[in-house]
């Protein structure tokens, strides 16, 4: 005899999160991690109280081993010995975990403190410093005169010059991969992938023989953007791609259905159900390259004075004007480097956010 | 309507492309979609020239020598061995630090964490992959060179007998341990998003039927999880590596780049890196010939890399692990 399932009921059953009762840990088990972790925190920090021994010994020489002992311990007198490589790893994990974190933590947190210094005076915030430009500094001046506002400027011009390349073509090579669909498509794909991984300072070189060393044109914005464009290129046309795949093939299909031809259906049908995904690759893509140093060092050089011009000076932008000034022996110029710094992280982060909020966005509505 | 009603299925694709604006189309497309191709040919071209040139204006000893005398006297003589060997030689460092942590990492984010603290974990390492080198560089010239000299200092002072760990000079500054260890941090995130995404790739019933044989979270890593994700993690080791020989900024100030070989003196105050040697030239180069020599030098780069680069492309493929 069959029994016949209800299928409410079967729906019921799959929506339920199966019950893992072997994940509620028993309490002699918990007293034992709790002091398998805190014994020896306590025990160095008593040392570390008492003795003269440096921290960042007693941290690796001696709080470390005993972590991986006690929790060693632990495990074994609670789960047999088969606990103890469980145990090394839970406690390695942790410890690496809190290495990223410590790293990155220092990052930002010297970041924001060395790079308050410049934006913040005396006198409060110091606009002056976003606002101004290099001419008449030199790295003695007073942090009240002169800014980074000739470099924002040039960080923008070159950045929008490379996605002015770099985004149609990027986002043509995705349509090329999803929509096209040509017999070359997993040539095309290998060669993005490959351009992924042309260091920076290579993407710096090549516009230098084939745009400055031939002589056709000066150091300039241009250049630096031609470079950028180069690493641009690959992080939009795998982003790009990404998303519209997520595209329903019915929309594609419907609109053939209609008659449109293909190139309506890839613009005025995918590209635009893939906009937010669209704008989240461009995103990316800047946000790749707005920190690159190499290219701009050999393609744009520097430049103390606002350059309006993208075609024929050299220009300053944001991580040329950090490494210009970073090895200078002034504590002032060094201070103008951590402000710089900041600026550049905030934009950054600002690039980073907002991919993450319009991912999520694009996440919802195709999944 | 003079479709033939027996037609079953009709080629979209022909039928499309025979209107003629989209044949405009997909030619426009297709062109733009050979841009990668153009810009990888013509970077091998004009900086094979270059290096063409070097090799035969200096020989093969160009590739391996160690010297660079070319603005001094009139018979130029340069070599980038060293600086080839330094390169492989920080790379190696920072896989020494990276691998381990990021697999940790990548373990703890898909075995260990809740899933709040998971996805926060995986949001801190998004953020580490997107702070640009420049910050990096930055930051490891003031906040990790001193700190990092006390510990080298130490490690010689108690270690000095292993070779690595030798230190004739008493100058830790500028050695190839702090700039592994900033390549290191810079591997990290990479390494971890391709492991975290394969190990959470695992199907879930492997590891189910592991725990029901009563296998510990080691055993299940060992047997289960590493060996099914290995090659994607391989491939994700490729794609750091790949991303550290290129590496210019971040190391530049503090790597002391010397003309000489320093084969294995980890905390000596003497390295190499090619990417580096080219911006730290290029600020003072002397002419169109030495110009042409920091070109030959980066076209070894770029073959460099890129051979690391496809072959990590390709076994991270052949895992099946979607494209980023």
């Amino acid at each position: 005899m069959t029994q016949v399932l209800d299928r409410e009921q079967i729906a019921e059953w799959s929506a339920q999160q199966p019950r893992r009762p072997w994940t509620k840990k028993p309490a002699r088990l918990q007293a034992w991690i709790a002091v398998a972790a805190l014994l020896p925190a306590a025990l160095v920090a008593l040392i570390f109280t008492y003795t003269e021994i440096p921290g960042p010994i007693l941290l690796v020489a001696v709080y470390f081993p005993l972590q991986l002992l006690a929790a060693g311990i632990a495990a074994v007198a609670t789960k047999g010995r088969q606990g103890a490589a469980d145990s090394v790893i839970i406690v390695l994990a942790i410890g690496a975990t809190l290495f990223s974190f410590i790293i990155l933590t220092s990052v930002l947190g010297s970041l924001i403190v060395r790079g308050f210094e410049a934006l913040w005076g005396e006198d409060g915030f110091r606009s002056s410093f976003l606002f101004q430009n290099n001419v008449y500094i030199n790295p003695s001046t007073p942090l009240e005169y002169g800014g980074l506002g000739h470099a924002v400027i040039g960080t923008l011009m070159i950045v929008l010059i490379a996605s002015l390349i770099a985004v149609p073509i990027g986002i043509a090579t995705a349509i090329y991969i999803t929509e096209v669909r040509g017999r070359a498509v997993p040539y095309v794909r290998f060669f993005v992938q490959a351009m992924s991984g042309i260091p920076s300072i290579v993407a710096g070189l090549f516009i230098l023989t084939v745009l400055i060393v031939s002589g056709a044109m000066n150091q300039s914005a241009f250049a630096g953007g031609l470079a950028y464009a180069i690493l641009m290129l690959p992080t939009v046309a795998r982003t790009a791609e990404e998303v519209l795949r997520l595209i329903p093939e019915d929309l594609r299909t419907g609109a053939l259905a209609l008659g449109s031809t293909r190139a309506r259906v890839v613009l005025r049908v995918v590209i635009p159900a893939a906009k937010t995904g669209v704008i989240t690759a461009i995103i990316l893509g800047v946000a790749r390259v707005i920190g690159e140093t190499a290219p701009l060092l050999l393609t744009s050089l520097k430049s103390d004075q606002t350059i309006l011009n993208p075609l024929t000076d050299p220009i300053a932008a944001l991580p040329t004007y950090i490494f210009d000034n970073v090895a200078l022996p002034y504590p002032g110029a060094v201070t103008r480097a951590w402000g710089a710094a900041l600026v550049l992280m905030i934009l950054v982060l600002i690039l980073f956010t907002l991919a993450r909020i319009l991912g999520r966005d694009r996440l919802n509505r195709f999944r | 309507m003079a479709a033939p009603p027996t037609e079953t299925r009709r080629d979209l694709d022909s039928a499309a492309t025979s209107h003629r604006g989209d044949r405009i189309f997909n030619r426009g497309i297709t062109i733009a979609a050979f841009t990668a191709l153009l810009v990888l040919a013509g970077i091998a071209i004009f900086l094979g020239i270059a290096a063409v040139e070097a090799i035969t204006t200096q020989g093969w000893s160009f590739l391996f020598t160690t010297e660079w005398k070319v603005d001094q006297g009139d018979e130029p003589v340069a070599g980038i061995w060293g600086m080839l060997y330094g390169s492989v030689l920080l790379a190696v460092i920072g896989l020494v630090i990276a691998v381990p942590v990021s697999l940790l990492l990548s373990v703890f984010i898909v075995f260990l964490a809740p899933r709040r603290l998971a996805r926060a974990m995986t949001n801190v390492i998004d953020l580490m992959a997107a702070i640009p080198s420049i910050i990096l560089g930055l930051w490891a010239f003031y906040l990790l060179s001193p700190p990092a000299e006390q510990w080298q200092f130490l490690l010689n002072k108690y270690l000095g007998w292993i070779p690595i760990f030798q230190n004739d000079s008493g100058n830790f500054n500028g050695t190839p341990f702090i700039a592994g260890f900033v390549l290191a941090i810079m591997m990290i995130p990479i390494i971890t998003s391709v492991s975290r995404e394969v190990l959470g790739r695992t199907p879930p019933e492997l590891i189910n039927a592991a725990e029901a044989l009563g296998c510990s979270l080691w055993t299940m890593l060992r047997h289960v999880a590493l060996p099914y994700g290995r090659g994607g993690i391989v491939g994700g080791i490729m794609l750091g590596l790949g991303r550290a020989l290129g590496e210019t900024i971040a190391i530049f100030f503090v790597l002391k780049l010397v003309y000489d070989i320093n084969w294995y003196k980890i905390i000596e105050s003497e390295g190499g890196s090619v990417a580096t040697l080219i911006v730290a030239t290029f600020g003072e180069v002397s002419g169109p010939y030495e110009l042409n020599l920091l070109l030959a030098a980066g076209f070894f780069l770029f073959v460099g890399t890129l051979a690391v680069n496809v072959i990590a492309n390709l076994i991270v493929q052949k895992t099946g692990r979607s494209e980023r």
